[in-house]
């Protein structure tokens, strides 16, 4: 990122003082872009938004300008204000298809805004003054004093590098963290109450506070706005420098737009007609070469390289090691979860066929059953991710039928996947801080017992874990949450039989030591009579028989289904 | 009245070379969940074809003979196409490298065009007359393009059930893992629906030459409203692209009788984020689930 500051600097200043103006101005203008391109990175990458919209808010906001200043006749600073004004609304009516669809969808309906966004300028020429265009003088701001730099260039600069300052930031913020959560995970997000939805609308309003001011500053430096300058192919541009560049990478928009921009326009200007070409050869070329871009190949390399040291294991004993005080939740007559009659069904198949189960505060309780019996229906209906069809649930005492999944978190439910939800982009302490980030209270105490792990687990991925730290590291994620109530989904699956014997340590440490309620959903049946309070057993959408461990035991139908004492 | 007939007539033409693209849209995306962004050029390209190997007076026979030729050209190119967008694929794990890619093929094709042609726009002869309707002249290329339209229709229908191949690729559609279990040569199959796409956009560029803005900067709109029409119909149903695109077509151009042409695309649009906030799944299609 410090380089990328750098960049920055260098080439305004530097070719300002050489005395090229050709040179000066191609800087100041891929500049301007690049300032673009790192909230687009931000979108992208920060908040998985799949967008091309940022050109048509880029040209709204530099048009709004041209409108108001000089048609209007308004003056430049009260242009800069409604432009960006404007950039912001156009901002979030892009957030809007962001809430109903993702991925390409969303690509596809932003490229046709893109699209339409130049049309539209020609169209309602009364305000715009059509193919036309508007050209704007900025005196003040363009005068250059005598190193040959004006304000144009200072803001110019000062614009992008504020971008890059702000996404580094930003990175490092609960809100950013929690961003990249829900941009990872939609489920796991929700679990850890967060609202996907806020988050990007957040995004694309962030997103457009930078390219609004951009746009603004696109007046002064060209003096001219015209619907061509404008149209889909600056947005495709704004997506291919940061792809190209790497997606992620805090230094790949810089590297991006400046290869896009400067090759073709620099190298190829004495063939204008080439340049449509060698900028779509270079963006095919640099894709085929470096899939990651430019800059995440190189990044990709250096990480390999380095040397690795070895990283503490991840494991719940290190918790118990601590001389953490019992955090014992009081004992509480309510039942924790209570669920009467639930039914839900998909399509013909009744997945659930009116279930009754009710688990007790501070209990370990298991869920056990044949594949398909609707264990991980249960499950999601419980954790607010898919809702019943009938009947009810009560968490601690209150309804949450109707509960969405990110209250429920917020409310004390936590849950853990059948595959661990793990976010690879992330080091292995942001993992852990992503769950201290949801408590409610936002005590961070189960980082502060692993501390002296920080410095190691911070400079390592989760991607060389093995399955069994992984499991561990969200339960521990889940832990950090403060939720009261765990639900877990078939967490012993992939562990070997040892760590299942530390598997299941670890659950009646958390309930005898930390008092939480835990609903166990698992195959491996020695595993859930060891560490059971009381079992349910399920089968084909109905409970068949519930109590503790040995009283059904020696249950008929539950051998039936079984066959003895091996793994369903 | 007349009018109106006029206008619909012109949208079943334009909305039938939307579902054509649409269809190749499915093809490639049923087996490779890839939407080729290049189909537009492509099938500008297709239009290019007849205006380079068409003499300026063609005669019924030749026009008849190079149909066949342009489907099988732009086959093999959009082959190649498909073979460099799958390429990256093997080994990232960016899967954003296929948007890239396919942008990037758009962008070249337009960059081509623009190098042939500069802003000209060819003028295409055709050795039809055209129909007459309500009094007016209308281009037979809104007739033919409509009959390719459920030609295609019928032959990939007939293709994905009756041969074998075309059932491997359906297979892929259905589950890549399993497809690849039982044997079937995944890549080469998908090669060969980009192929099979190709064959359908250059046809239908072929046909639609006389009627469409052969450009360099036309293509994006086609793709546009082609996947507006794959989207209204339900993306992923060929039967879903003819509705959707005869949707597409009628509206769109009923709006630019009405309020001018430049608010064509504006009304595409509109239709594609109407659908989408209501139904996304499109008019045919079924939502998916995803595995928590």
């Amino acid at each position: 990122m410090i380089v990328g500051i750098l960049l920055v600097i260098v080439s305004i200043v530097l070719p300002a003082l050489l005395g090229s103006p050709y040179w000066a101005h191609n800087f100041l203008v891929v500049t301007l872009f690049v300032c673009v391109a790192v909230l687009q990175n931000m979108l992208l990458s920060d908040a998985g938004q799949v967008s091309f919209g940022q050109g048509a808010v880029f040209g709204l906001a530099a048009y709004v300008v041209g409108i108001v200043s000089e048609l209007w006749g308004q003056g430049y600073a009260i242009g800069a204000v409604a432009g960006l004004g404007a950039a912001v609304l156009l901002g979030l009516l892009f957030a809007l298809p962001a809430l109903r669809v993702q991925g390409y969808y969303l690509g596809f309906v932003t490229l046709s805004a893109a699209v339409v966004f130049p049309q539209m300028l020609v169209a309602l020429n009364d305000i715009t003054n059509g193919i036309n265009g508007i050209t704007v003088t900025v005196p003040p701001l363009a005068a250059e004093n005598r190193f040959g730099l004006s304000w144009t260039s200072a803001l110019v600069a000062l614009a992008a590098i504020a971008a890059l300052l702000f996404h580094a930031a930003f990175r490092a913020t609960r809100t950013g963290r929690r961003m990249r959560v829900a941009a990872s995970s939609p489920e796991a997000a929700m679990a850890l109450g967060i609202h996907p939805g806020r988050l990007r609308f957040l995004a694309f309003t962030i997103a457009a506070i930078g390219t609004g001011t951009a746009g603004v500053l696109y007046v002064p430096v060209l003096g001219f706005v015209s619907p061509y300058a404008f149209r889909v192919d600056l947005s495709i541009f704004f997506f291919f420098s940061v792809v190209i560049g790497g997606n992620g990478q805090l230094l790949g928009p810089v590297i991006g737009a400046w290869i896009l921009y400067l090759v073709p326009n620099a190298l190829l200007a004495s063939w204008s007609d080439y340049r449509l070409l060698g900028y779509g050869i270079v963006a095919l070329l640099i894709m085929l070469a470096f899939p990651d871009g430019v800059v995440g190949s190189l990044a990709e390399k250096l990480r390999q390289r380095r040397v690795r040291e070895p990283v503490p294991p991840v494991a719940m004993d290190r918790i118990r090691a601590q001389s953490l005080a019992a955090r014992a939740a009081p004992a509480s007559a309510t039942p924790a979860i209570t669920v009467e009659a639930a039914w839900k069904a998909f399509g013909q198949l009744a997945a659930l066929g009116g279930v009754d189960l009710t688990v007790t505060a501070g209990h370990v309780h298991g869920l056990v059953g044949p594949n398909g019996s609707g264990k991980t229906t249960l499950l999601n209906a419980i954790s607010g991710v898919a809702p019943l069809d009938a009947g009810s649930i009560c968490v601690k005492g209150t309804d949450t039928t109707r509960m969405p999944a990110y209250r429920l978190a917020a409310f004390g439910v936590g849950r853990s996947f059948q595959t661990p939800r793990i976010f690879d982009g992330m080091s292995i302490w942001e993992n852990l801080m992503i769950g201290a980030d949801a408590a409610p209270g936002g005590d961070a105490w189960l980082l502060r017992g692993m501390a002296e792990n920080q410095d190691a687990w911070s400079a390592s991925r989760p991607d060389l874990l093995p399955h069994a730290q992984r499991r561990v590291l969200e339960i521990m994620r889940v832990v950090a949450t403060d939720a009261d109530i765990l639900l877990l989904d078939e967490p012993a699956a992939g562990l070997s039989p040892e760590e299942r014997r530390d598997f299941a340590g670890m659950v009646r440490f958390l309930r005898d030591r930390f008092g939480k309620t835990i609903l166990l959903v698992e195959h491996d049946l020695d595993l859930v009579w060891r560490v059971a309070d009381r079992i349910s057993v399920l089968d084909a959408g109905l409970i068949v028989t519930e109590g503790p461990p040995d009283a059904i035991h020696d249950d008929p139908r539950v051998r039936a289904l079984f066959t003895g004492k091996v793994n369903a | 009245m007349q009018d109106l007939l006029i206008v619909a007539v012109h949208g079943i033409g334009i909305g039938a070379i939307y579902a054509m693209v649409g269809m190749s849209f499915n093809v490639v995306f049923n087996s490779s969940g890839i939407l080729n962004f290049a189909q537009g050029n492509l099938l500008v390209l297709g239009g290019l074809f007849a205006v380079l190997a068409l003499p300026d007076a063609p005669s019924v026979g030749q026009w008849i003979l190079l149909l066949p030729l342009a489907a099988l050209a732009l086959a093999g190119l959009v082959a190649i196409q498909g073979g460099i967008t799958l390429l990256p694929l093997r080994s990232s794990v960016e899967q954003h490298s296929w948007l890239i890619t396919t942008l990037a093929a758009s962008v070249i094709i337009g960059g081509v065009l623009l190098i042939h042609q500069g802003s000209a726009q060819p003028a295409v002869h055709s050795p039809f007359r055209g129909f007459r309707l309500v009094g007016m002249r209308v281009p037979a290329s809104y007739a033919f393009a409509a009959g390719l339209a459920v030609l295609w229709y019928a032959a990939l229908r007939w293709f994905h059930t009756r041969v074998l191949v075309g059932l491997a690729i359906s297979a892929i559609a259905q589950d890549l893992d399993a497809a690849r279990a039982a044997g079937i040569r995944v890549r080469r199959l998908q090669v060969l629906a980009f192929a099979i796409s190709g064959m359908i956009v250059g046809s239908a560029g072929y046909i639609a030459a006389p009627v469409m803005a052969i450009a360099s900067d036309s293509g994006i709109s086609y793709v546009m409203n082609g996947f507006v029409a794959a989207v209204v119909g339900g993306i992923g149903s060929n039967l879903g692209s003819l509705v959707g695109g005869l949707l597409v077509g009628v509206i769109t151009s009923y709006a630019a009788y009405n309020y001018g042409g430049e608010f064509q695309d504006m009304v595409a649009l509109a239709l594609l984020v109407g659908v989408l906030m209501l139904r996304p799944q499109g008019l045919l299609g079924r939502p998916a689930a995803r595995r928590v």
